[in-house]
Parts: structure tokens; sequence; C-alpha cells
């Protein structure tokens, strides 16, 4: 070092070569910077966890509420004890009615259960306690197609049983609805699970494919061509429907010979029906596209949707056990028809003449959706 | 459909364009006649405008005010009779990065309603003047600046257009291949193709016919190379610029 003292020997020698705090710490402040200036992303990070919280918290306060129950109670003294247990259960919302027409009403999907207890009812609690007999009966019709729904219902049923005159010799006579349809294991969840991935792969693979345009600039040019905006969103849709087909069959077919998923109803009519909600958001996809200016925001649409979705739709507790304030919200979240429709077709084995108010509000989501669509596809070239 | 007797490929008249988002005036008054079968050159710095006057007369941008004729039919209104017959390479490669080479001009060649077997020997062709060959089935991604851009252009030729608008077309191609492009531009406009080229390079500009040269939204010269230079006596057309910017500093 001391025999060359020249320009070059200073350029050589080893300095910034240590780990540097500061380099680490330029770094950071960097990351943080960008941050700031993407508000949407700021937004994201303080809005999401309170909102996921929110929703989560006052969605799962507690276990399924408020499912409709229908009691024919022909019964005097342990029957009218039995019902008045049952009003006071949050897990059920009683009415009283006739058990055959209650029958139609479950496999209608009104109620989730009809409870008959017969006339002679406390005449054989009596007898049992003298020890003539040893058995008494209560006939049960519920919708077995979903364990958790089940639980609570027999879980309901039990309590106020036990309550009033101890488990003595009851026994509980169960008819499944739907056929006898009864699920247990992941096959339950299948229709949620196309619902959900329809909702998830369409506007995320949707909004990235429209964003790519415009980031890559290839929307100019598509500009320039005979393309019309009509062709354009065509293409899209039925691109995107074929990569949503695929995934559902993928989903059907693992369900089917995995899982041993049943599919009650017409095939026909849940493709149908998957082909109808994956419009709906295809045509979401191209609407939300205006409002992300690259990829990151559009991969935020994902917890902005989905979330919500979740918790309100139907596929974590029924939308029936929502907070009273809540309940309406469920209404206007497009995955609560969408779990309609593919649950209705998939355990309950229903038709379209279960389901047309469902396959009504979500045609109406598809032609709401499009119109959005074309008129921002339109749009956007004037500015 | 198009007429026959216009003799200008493409005229503007008090053309402008304000932008919404920020408000800026991109165009401001721009006033162009470009005969067919010419080599335009507009050129300009950063932002002076030749980008959105381009977008604007090839249809993909909206003008706020004034007339754009393209083959004497009015833009935006004849937008779409009209694409048939341009071809845009825009500034950005604007290809699609996932498909390959071949993926991408087959599309474009698909937009303009090209069969199979008018794009086959086009698209040979192209590969051959823009050095493509061996390229055909790599993924653009995987390409270079350079070939991107001819990939680009390619792209824009697919449908033999009458007017070609190359937005900074030679940016990024080494200069072997660029006066190989220059060659190529010429036989075009043998042809009768009318090429309008953007560039911020200057010297590039001296092998068109005519230039245009843009300052804030607005042209502030125009002619040959040759006229230019002699009406502002200076030897290149650069210094004419920095003469007529009158030293301002341009902002990009």
């Amino acid at each position: 070092m001391n025999k060359k003292k020249d320009k070059k020997s200073d350029e050589f020698s080893p300095k910034n070569l240590a780990f540097s705090m500061r380099r680490v710490m330029a770094i950071a402040l960097k990351t943080i910077n960008q941050f700031r200036r993407d508000r949407r992303t700021l937004g994201l990070l303080f809005v999401v966890p309170m909102a996921i919280m929110l929703i989560f918290g006052l969605a799962f306060s507690g276990e399924v509420q408020n499912l409709p129950v229908l009691i024919d109670n022909q019964d005097t003294v342990f029957g009218m004890m039995i019902e008045e247990n049952l009003a006071n259960d949050t897990r059920v919302e009683l009415t009283a009615g006739d058990y055959f027409e209650g029958v139609e009403q479950v496999e209608k999907g009104d109620y989730y259960a009809v409870i008959l207890i017969p006339a002679n009812f406390t005449q054989s609690i009596l007898e049992i306690q003298a020890g003539n007999t040893t058995q008494a009966n209560i006939y049960l019709y519920l919708d077995g197609t979903k364990p958790t729904i089940k639980g609570s219902l027999l879980g309901a049923l039990r309590d106020a049983l036990d309550e009033t005159m101890g488990n003595t010799g009851i026994s509980v006579v169960q008819e499944l609805a739907f056929g006898g349809a009864e699920f247990s294991g992941l096959d339950v969840g299948i229709p949620a699970v196309i619902a959900f991935v329809l909702i998830f792969l369409l506007v995320i693979v949707g909004v990235i494919t429209i964003i790519r345009e415009k980031i890559q600039g290839t929307q100019d040019r598509l500009y320039a061509t005979p393309l019309r905006s009509s062709e354009r969103l065509l293409g899209y849709v039925i691109g995107l429907l074929l990569i949503a087909m695929i995934m559902i069959a993928l989903v059907l077919i693992f369900g089917v010979f995995v899982f041993g998923a049943k599919v009650q109803g017409n095939v026909f009519l849940l493709i149908f029906a998957a082909l109808l909600f994956g419009l709906a958001h295809v045509f979401l996809a191209v609407f939300l596209a205006n409002f992300a200016q690259n990829e990151l925001q559009a991969i935020q649409f994902a917890p902005l949707t989905a979330i919500p979705s979740m918790a309100l739709g139907g596929m974590m507790v029924p939308t029936i056990s929502l907070p009273v304030w809540l309940y309406p919200v469920s209404f206007v979240v497009p995955l609560t028809y969408g779990i309609n429709l593919f649950e209705g077709i998939m355990l309950k084995g229903w038709g379209f003449a279960e389901l047309w108010v469902d396959f009504l509000v979500v045609g109406a989501m598809c032609l709401i959706f499009f119109v959005l669509a074309i008129i921002t596809v339109r749009n956007r070239m004037r500015d | 459909m198009l007429a026959t007797e216009i003799e200008y490929a493409i005229e503007t008249q008090d053309l402008v364009k304000i932008y919404k988002t920020g408000k800026v005036q991109a165009v401001n008054g721009l006033n162009l006649q470009i005969k067919k079968g010419e080599i335009y050159a507009l050129i300009g710095a950063n932002g002076s405008g030749k980008t959105t006057s381009i977008n604007m007369i090839s249809g993909a941008l909206f003008p706020t005010s004034g007339t754009i004729k393209v083959l004497g039919h009015e833009i935006p209104r004849n937008r779409r009779l009209i694409t048939n017959y341009i071809g845009l390479a825009p500034q950005d490669y604007s290809i699609y990065e996932d498909l390959s080479l071949e993926e991408n001009v087959r599309f474009f060649s698909r937009l303009y309603g090209m069969s199979k077997g008018d794009f086959e020997p086009k698209f040979e062709e192209l590969l051959k003047i823009l050095r493509l060959e061996e390229k055909r089935k790599a993924l653009v991604k995987n390409l270079s600046g350079g070939m991107k851009r001819r990939t680009s252009i390619a792209c824009s030729l697919i449908h033999s257009p009458k007017i070609v608008f190359f937005d900074e077309a030679t940016v990024g191609v080494d200069p072997v291949l660029r006066s190989f492009f220059w060659e190529y531009f010429r036989s075009l406009k043998d042809k009768g193709v009318t090429l309008v080229i953007t560039s911020h390079v200057m010297d590039e500009a001296e092998r068109a016919d005519r230039i245009g040269l843009m300052r804030a939204g607005k042209l502030i010269a125009e002619g040959t190379p040759d006229e230019l230079k002699q009406k502002h006596n200076a030897a290149t057309i650069e210094e004419i610029f920095i003469e007529l910017s009158e030293g301002e500093i341009i902002d990009e």
C-alpha cells in the first residue's frame, strides 16, 4: 500500500466490504417508502386484518344458531315441557305445525327438521316409570346433508329431553331427508369448494389477464386492430370459463373417486350452474380490472372478495346462524347463491324446481356484471 | 370502400389531447399532412407528444378535440374500417411475453382475419427480413430487447398494412440491423406503404423523406432533411432541434 499511493490503489482499497447496517437500512427504508406510495396496499394493511377479525368474530360468535325447525306436538305434559325447553334453545328456531306438511317443507329446504311428539308420549313415559314398558318414541325427520347442522339439531333435542325427564328409555326415531342422504366426510365440503374455486380463480386470473394487457402495452395494440370490445370480452369469457371448467372437473373427479362424494342431482344441471356462476365472476373480474394498476393490486382483490364470501356466504356456518343484523348481508354475497345451487344439486338432489330463485339471482348477477364490464371495456379507450 | 383519389394518407387538424389523469396537455394543436408512400419521421424529446399523436391517429386513443383523417376516413368514427389497413408497433414491445414469437404473430394475424394460407408465406418473409428465423418457437420473455422489438414489428406488418406506425421502432436494435431495417422500410415505401416513424434519436430521422420536429405537443419545424438543414443553416438535425429549443432543458 505505501509503495504506490496512486489513484489505482485507492480504487481497489478494500472498503465497503464489511457488513453494513447502513445498507441494510437503505433497503428497509426503500421498502417502506414503496409501500407508502402505494396507498391502496397501505390501506389494505390496516383495514384487512380488522375486517377479517370483525367478520369472522361476528360470523363465528358461537355454534350453529337459529336453525328453523317445525314441531308437531300432539302430547300434553311431557311433550309441552320438551317443546318449551327446545324453544329456549338458541340452536333452533321453533315453529308449530303439522308433521306431514313439515316433511315436505324439509324436502323443499324451508326447515332443517320436523319433530313429532305423539299423543301417547306422556302415557308412555309414565308406563316406563311404572316398569310396564321400556320405550317411548319421538319422531324426527331431518336434513342430514351437513354434519354440523345435523349434530346441532340432535344435540338440541337431546338436551331438551335430558332437561325434561332425564335420559330414560326415550328413543328418537330418525329419518333423513333427501332420500336418506347423509354426508360426513370431506364430500360435504365439495359444493362449497366448487363455488369458492370459481370465485377465487376467476376473479384473480381474470383480473391479472386483463391487467397484463395494460402492463405489457398490448392493450394499445389491440385498440389499433379491428377487434371489437365485445369480441374481446367474449374471448376472455370463453378462455377463462374453459379453465374454470377444467378446475371443476378436477374437483369433482377427485371428490367422487378419492373422497367418495356423490352427486345426488343432475350432473348437467350442476355444470350449467357452475358455468352461470363462473360467467358472473368473469364479468366481475373484467370490471374489477379497472381498479387495479398492477398485478399486486390485482391479487389484493382476492382477500377483499374471498374473505367476506367465506364468512358470510354460508361456507362455514349456515347464513341463518349469522347475527340478525348481519344476516341480510348474506343476500348480497354471491357465494350464498353459489353454495345454495351446488349444495342443492349435489347433496340434496334438487333440480330447477327447487332452485329457480337461486338460478334467477345468479342470472341477474351475470347481467349486472356484464353491463359493468362492457361499459368499462369501452370506456377505457376514451380517457 | 376506400376513396381512390386521396393525396394524403394522414391529415390532422388542430389535434389536441388532454389526459384526464393529471390534466396534462400532451398534444396541443397538431397539424400534420403525410402523403401516401412517404416515410415521415416525427421526432422530439420524450414527452413531446409523439406517442400520444400516433396512438390517436391509429385509433387507439380518443382525441380531446380536432380532426383526424386516415386514408380519407375520419378517426375515431371510422376507426374499425381503417384498422385493417394500419399497423402499429407501440413504444413498449407490446407483445405477449408468455407466448412464443410465432404465437404472438399468429394471434395478431387472426385479429386481422388472415387465413392460415395467407399467414404462412407472409410470416416466413418477415422472419427472414427481421432475421428471426432461429427464434420462431422461442418464448418472447427469453428474447433480447432487440429481438422483442423485431417481433413487435413483425406483429405490425403481418397483415400487409398500407400505413405503418413505428413508435421508437429502432430502439435497442444494433446499427447493422438498423440500416438493414431502413432498406426494408424503403422497399415498403416503394410498394406504396406510408411509414410514420417516431424517434428521439435525431440522426435516425435524417433517413426519412420528411421530418416533423415536435415540442410541447406541437410541430415546431417540418420539411425534408435537406430543406431543414438549409433553412436553419445547420449541419445536423440535432443542431436545429437544439436551436429551436432555445437552450431550454427538455424535461422527460
